[in-house]
Formats: structure tokens, sequence, C-alpha cells
């Protein structure tokens, strides 16, 4: 329980400088990280799959994409930020998480879930027959994204 | 066990308002897709922590496998989208699309 607490604060401080850090390389690594603690986080509530999927692709290969981006637009950084957000940032973000502490308990009550039914079978049981159509959907938004990356980047006629 | 559903709650709540707070203050575009990645991040704790506090982590592990599917296919398409408004516009301020107008 102490350990999980760390892993989560580490992951919200990770997330919190990715998007505060002013050098779009640290905040790419600093996402990386943060998913990297999620990864073991998901771990230690016993769902290895989404951990697995989590640290390879969203640490990995995620990344990756981003640093490349990052090195496509090489004067990137050069945006001007507002001042008003380096120091508004934070002090919101602090407000939200005392009325988030005060708050959410109350909240928890009143969320409604549903009825926990016994799950039986393993993963691959759920997956590949309780939620068969989701898989096709997965097929169809990656070859939708496939579609799109090509469309952005395919070349210019000799008409245009 | 309610006492874990409130930790998974409360960490996913702050991660969803952190990427909400950089998504109204950032210009940068690169920036701005940080944000969202980092709200995702607090959607899919927020599910497997719910589906761990219910006993029911297999539909939650098959439901977050499912979004970072997604996730995938959403990020190869914005970074295309964004590299292309740098190559338009040169710079990645989020400002300039409205120039892009007509």
């Amino acid at each position: 329980m102490i350990l999980q607490t760390a892993l989560l604060i580490a992951l919200v401080i990770f997330s919190v400088l990715a998007i505060v850090l002013k050098d779009l390389l640290r905040s790419a690594i600093s996402l990386a990280v943060s998913s990297l603690l999620l990864g073991i986080v998901f771990f230690r509530m016993n769902a290895p799959y989404a951990g697995v999927f989590e640290i390879s692709v969203v640490a990995g290969l995620i990344t990756v994409l981003f640093i490349l981006t990052i090195a496509l637009t090489k004067s990137g950084d050069e945006v001007r930020e507002s001042r008003l957000v380096n120091w508004v940032f934070p002090v919101v973000f602090v407000a939200f998480i005392v009325i988030d502490a005060l708050v959410m308990k109350g909240l928890m009550g009143k969320i409604p879930a549903l009825a926990a039914g016994a799950e039986s079978g393993t993963f691959g049981d759920v997956l590949w027959r309780g939620r068969t159509l989701d898989l096709v959907g997965q097929i169809a938004v990656i070859l939708a994204g496939v579609f799109a990356v090509l469309a952005l980047f395919r070349k210019r006629d000799k008409h245009d | 066990m309610t006492n874990t559903w409130y930790l998974y709650l409360f960490f996913a709540a702050a991660l969803v308002f952190a990427g909400l707070l950089g998504l109204l203050g950032k210009r940068n575009l690169i920036k701005l897709f940080i944000a969202i990645e980092v709200i995702g991040k607090g959607i899919s704790l927020l599910l497997l922590g719910t589906g761990f506090a219910k006993a029911s982590i297999l539909t939650a592990q098959a439901l977050v496998i499912t979004y970072i599917v997604i996730e995938v296919s959403l990020v190869a398409t914005a970074l295309a989208l964004i590299i292309n408004i740098y190559r338009h516009t040169k710079s990645l301020d989020v400002r300039n699309l409205a120039k892009l107008k007509g």
C-alpha cells in the first residue's frame, strides 16, 4: 500500500513535470517515465497485460514518436508561453489537490458503479469472447490511423 | 477495499486536472498533446483502479488495452498533423492556427 502510494505520487509528479518543463525533449522523457511508473502500478494491481502494453507501447513507441516529432520541428521550443501560467499552474494545482482530498471521499459514495459479478476464466476468455467487438473496432482504428498518416504525408501531384 | 479505490480515484482526478490545466495554459502544440496524454493516463488509471476495487479486473484490463491501441493511432495521426502544421506555418504556436483561415 505504501509502495503503491509512493508510485502514484511519483506518477503525478512526473506527469506535472512533463507539462511544466520548458524543454520539449525533457518533457517527453518525463512522460515516458510516468508511463513506466503507471505500468508498474498496473503490474502491482494484478493486471500484467495492461502493464506490458503500457510499458512497451506507451513508454516505448509513443515516446519514440514524440522525440521524432520534436527532432523534425526544431525551432518548436521557441514558442513563447505566457508568464501567467508559470505561477498560476502550481497554485491552482495545489488548490485542486486539497479540494480533491476533501471532496473525493464524499463523492465516492455517490458514484454509480455496476454491480460486480464474479469473473470467471482467464484474461484471454474475457478479451476474445466477452469483448470481441472491441477487437474489431481496434483493427478499424489502426487502419484509419495508417490511412490518415499516409494521406497527411502523400506527395503532391505535378498538377497541384 | 474502499481505501484503495479512494487512492486510485484521487490520483486519477489529479492527473486529469493537471492535463486540463496544461491544455488551458500552454501554447506549444506538442505541449498540448502531452497534456492530452496525461489526461489519458488518468483515465486508464481510473478504469483499472475501479476494476481492481470492484473485483472485475479482467474486463478493466481489456478496456485499458483497447484504449492504449486507440491512443497509439491517435498519437501517430496527431503528430503527423503537427508536423504538417509546422511545415505550413514554420512554428508550433497554437495562436498561428487562426491565421490559416481562408
